[in-house]
């Protein structure tokens, strides 16, 4: 079916703001008598708190509180699993941890005053390796975690914050089928989303007790049910207030240091503000867990996937509380299988306390690690079979009405034709230069489930409102539900506005994440517009006059004091049965001197729904893939001994313009996804595949095999140089 | 210690008494209330903070507000004429050149300086001028097209 605004490139209308400056993030959010919080955080991976000195930092003019853990309520925060407080109280257990907080209407006050704090620490045994952190007589990160609110019941040790299992067939009949068994580790690095607005947030308390809320959160009515929990308030006490969110990439759903402003608001009387340094951002926000990821694959010699066993050990850092999900857990662990049909299958995930930032979600959390893994080793596997890698691939696809490691059943399966589309796209059989290599991989990734609501209201002037309770991380979501509203309505894009709904406004809403917002947010405005267009359609008829416009509608409406308005409330448990493939290829050129890595050349194939705003997923795809670029080549948050040694976002190298290799991008466009208009997702979609595509086209190129992300220069060049020696011995 | 400086912003002077240390940023941001410009990293690697002092871009996060004291300051905010966009502003909307829109600021006045400094850049030019501005969301291809689309513009104020 054709649409009139469905479909059609229209350019950020949302944007004048961001492009004049004028927009208001909540690190610009001011108010009448704002003062500034700052944190001093731990210097120690794991020490005991002996002793706290606020004294001189008191002292110092300009001061207007210090606070220490006991000077706050012994609660303990987080987003699923409540084990992190507020700040340190008797033990540290990261460097980077809060330990004391300082107030100032000067926040250069408030950052010297922190310098005279005095702590007083004693050294505990740390440990920092995950897979040490699980041996017996590992020096233990928290005594109970079994107590913690939100904890998983059981745990093998007492370093595990959760395991996660996926399981199908029988594993071990599975390997006894095989005629060959493969066995290959990957590891990848701890890293930082790159959102460039650092964590910020306001808090006031209004005369009349309320606690006004402005934060850089993407989630805002859950925000208000965690910070309810940490303050030991009322729901109905607290006001988040929706911003411009400065970039996610799934970091930005915690609560960070707004329950400290607000203690700090509370003893002083002033609105506070707090955000946070960029150092701060790289030692102590949520990155994307570093893993060890071992699978195990039995083969027959027909090239047929008869069995794997996976192991992913994730490094979740101190605290468990930023993971998202019931399970604390890592969901892309299930892309242990990924894109194929496995019957024997059994993957096992575990997140391990280590004394170490506190890991949270990134964008399709889990998979890019998991996916680098089990693409690399489907290469690896083909090479030692002597198949071609696509061949190997194809023997094994998924297709229709397989089953994912979930028990998910699937259909509109399009594996193949999204694999084909790439290679077609990328020259895959073109003649290469020497030293020039291509490779090949794919992921998938589901459409998000959720809960929204919508309410939409026909202004007297012939407008419509869209009043929602989503903000906008910076992915055009507002205007694909403008453009959803329009259609229904029949409007043009200028004469839906959007409203933003404080949490005052509704009653819930599972706010932006997992892919979910076209899906959710769009058929909550779907629904909701067209209950709308039905009751116009009535008062048109009332009226006698059919072809009225809806301006006189509306305003027939106001004379009896009524205003139409129709709201819907959108709530999608389950995943479809529909699921969205990539399939990518990067070519690349190795330096056989130097090491270096030179993307010449990337190809992107994605299986789609309808699109809705065809520049918003374009960009949704290109994003997310030089994102895939970083993780594969540059990106790193280095560690030593729990210490994060890239404090500077110039050394955490994010691509920068220079760094984007010419992109072929092919949509598959297949009008099957649950969204509106049949719309599926596409936020999550072209990240994963990126590094194992970087790293088979490397092997390719030169033959050396990185197992381990980044592929940097250094680690190509050393393997050059062991793969040259050996043979020539 | 503070010192009393003369800053013209935008057109507009402002005096301003601040302490020594206070960055050019803060100064812009907490001094004078102008928060288009943004602070990410901190360290003058983002380029989010970019301002032209004298037409000349710099980091104002690692710049002193002092600094600049007697000279003129071009900001986010400076860049539209009555109340008309400048094409660059336009071009980011038209092409999706921003998302979240963060880095934005410094994007289009760097963008800006460099049209100013040559109108037809080619995609290698801009790449080397837009290397000090991070970006996150867009993986950098639709600024490409924004800035290519703005040096189209048969005019610009």
């Amino acid at each position: 079916m054709a649409h009139r605004i469905v479909g059609q490139p229209i350019g950020r209308l949302d944007g004048v703001e961001k492009v004049s400056g004028a927009a208001r993030y909540s690190a610009d959010v001011t108010l009448p008598g704002l003062i500034w919080g700052k944190a001093l955080r731990s210097p120690l991976p794991h020490a005991r708190i002996v002793r706290i000195d606020t004294a001189e930092a008191r002292a110092v003019p300009g001061v207007m509180a210090v606070l220490s853990a006991r000077d706050l309520p012994d609660v303990l925060v987080g987003r699923r699993m409540f084990d992190m407080p507020l700040l340190a109280r008797d033990r540290v257990r990261f460097i980077g941890e809060k330990v004391a907080v300082v107030a100032a209407a000067d926040p250069d006050v408030a950052e010297e005053a922190l310098a005279l704090i005095y702590v007083e620490y004693e050294d505990l045994p740390a440990v920092f390796d995950a897979a040490a952190a699980i041996e017996p007589g590992a020096p233990l990160v928290h005594d109970n975690p079994g107590a913690y609110e939100g904890a998983p019941a059981e745990r093998p040790h007492a370093n595990v914050q959760s395991v996660l299992c996926f399981k199908l067939g029988d594993v071990e009949a599975g390997f006894r089928e095989a005629d060959r068994i493969f066995e290959h580790t990957f590891r990848t690095q701890l890293a930082h989303h790159g959102y460039i607005e650092p964590h910020a947030g306001v808090v006031a308390i209004d005369g009349d007790g309320r606690v006004q809320v402005w934060a850089s959160n993407k989630m805002p009515y859950r925000l208000k049910e965690l910070l309810s929990h940490a303050l030991q308030l009322p729901k109905e006490r607290i006001r988040v207030n929706l911003t411009p969110i400065g970039g996610d990439f799934g970091g930005k759903g915690s609560l960070m240091d707004l329950p400290l402003a607000y203690h700090l608001a509370r003893v002083t009387g002033r609105p506070v503000k707090m955000v946070m340094r960029y150092t701060e951002e790289l030692m102590a926000g949520n990155p994307r867990h570093p893993s060890v990821i071992t699978l195990r694959t039995g083969v027959t010699k027909a090239g047929r996937i008869v069995a794997r066993r996976v192991r992913a050990l994730f490094n979740a850092g101190a605290y468990a509380a930023f993971k998202p999900v019931p399970h604390v857990n890592l969901g892309g662990a299930g892309m242990g299988a990924g894109v194929y049909r496995i019957p024997n299958l059994l993957i096992e995930s575990l997140c391990v306390y280590t004394h170490s930032i506190p890991c949270g979600h990134a964008r399709s959390p889990g998979e890019p690690q998991m996916v680098f893994a089990g693409e690399s080793h489907m290469d690896m596997i083909a090479k030692d079979l002597g198949l071609d890698p696509i061949e190997f691939r194809k023997r094994n696809l998924l297709t229709e009405g397989d089953h994912l490691p979930t028990g998910h059943h699937l259909e509109h399966v399009r594996a193949k034709e999204t694999l084909d589309a790439a290679l077609e796209a990328s020259g895959w059989t073109t003649p290469k230069p020497a030293g020039v290599g291509r490779g090949v991989a794919m992921t998938h990734r589901h459409i998000g489930v959720g809960f929204t609501n919508a309410r939409v209201r026909l202004e007297t002037k012939g407008t419509v409102t869209l009043v929602i309770g989503l903000p906008d991380t910076g992915t055009g979501a507002h205007l694909v539900l403008r453009q959803i509203v329009a259609e229904v309505l029949g409007l043009s894009i200028d004469e839906v506005q959007i409203e933003l709904a404080t949490t005052d406004i509704f009653e819930t809403d599972s706010g932006v994440g997992g892919s979910r917002v076209t899906h959710t947010g769009g058929r909550a405005a779907y629904h909701a517009a067209e209950q709308l267009k039905e009751q116009i359609r009535v008062e048109a008829g009332k009226l006698g006059t059919p072809g009225a416009s809806f301006a006189v509608i509306a305003q027939a409406a106001a004379r009896d004091g009524r205003t139409l308005e129709a709201s819907h409330f959108y709530d999608a448990k389950a995943h479809a049965a529909v699921t969205s493939f990539t399939a990518q290829v990067a070519e690349v050129a190795v330096d056989s001197q130097t090491g270096q890595v030179t993307v010449r050349r990337f190809t992107t194939a994605h299986d789609v729904g309808t699109v809705i705003n065809p520049i918003g997923h374009q960009g949704q795809i290109e994003g997310g893939l030089v994102q895939g670029l970083g993780f594969a080549l540059s990106e790193e948050l280095g560690t030593e001994d729990g210490r994060v040694s890239t404090l500077s976002l110039g050394d955490f190298k994010l691509p920068t313009i220079a760094d984007i290799p010419p992109l072929t991008t092919v949509l598959l466009e297949d009008p099957v996804g649950p969204g509106p208009f049949r719309a599926k997702a596409i936020g999550e979609g072209s990240i994963s595949a990126v590094a194992p595509a970087v790293a088979n086209a490397v092997a390719d190129a030169c033959g050396v095999r990185i197992l381990d992300l980044p592929i940097t220069a250094e680690k190509v060049y050393f393997a050059l140089a062991v793969s040259k020696k050996e043979r020539s011995s | 210690m503070t010192r009393a400086i003369r800053l013209t912003v935008n057109g507009t002077a402002h005096d301003v008494e601040v302490p020594t240390y206070r960055t050019l940023l803060d100064c812009l941001r907490c001094d004078l209330g102008l928060t288009g410009s943004k602070e990410g990293c901190g360290v003058g690697v983002c380029g989010a903070c970019t301002v032209l002092l004298d037409g000349k871009m710099i980091s104002s996060c690692i710049a002193l507000a002092v600094f600049a004291d007697g000279h003129e300051v071009t900001t986010v905010e400076g860049l539209a004429e009555d109340e008309r966009l400048h094409p660059v502003q336009q071009a980011f909307m038209d092409a999706g050149g921003f998302q979240c829109g963060i880095c934005t600021p410094g994007q289009v006045v760097a963008a800006k300086a460099l049209l100013d400094a040559n109108p037809s850049p080619s995609d290698t030019e801009i790449r080397e001028w837009m290397l000090g501005n991070l970006c996150r969301c867009t993986g950098y291809y639709k600024i490409i097209e924004s800035i290519r689309a703005a040096a189209a513009q048969p005019s610009r104020p």
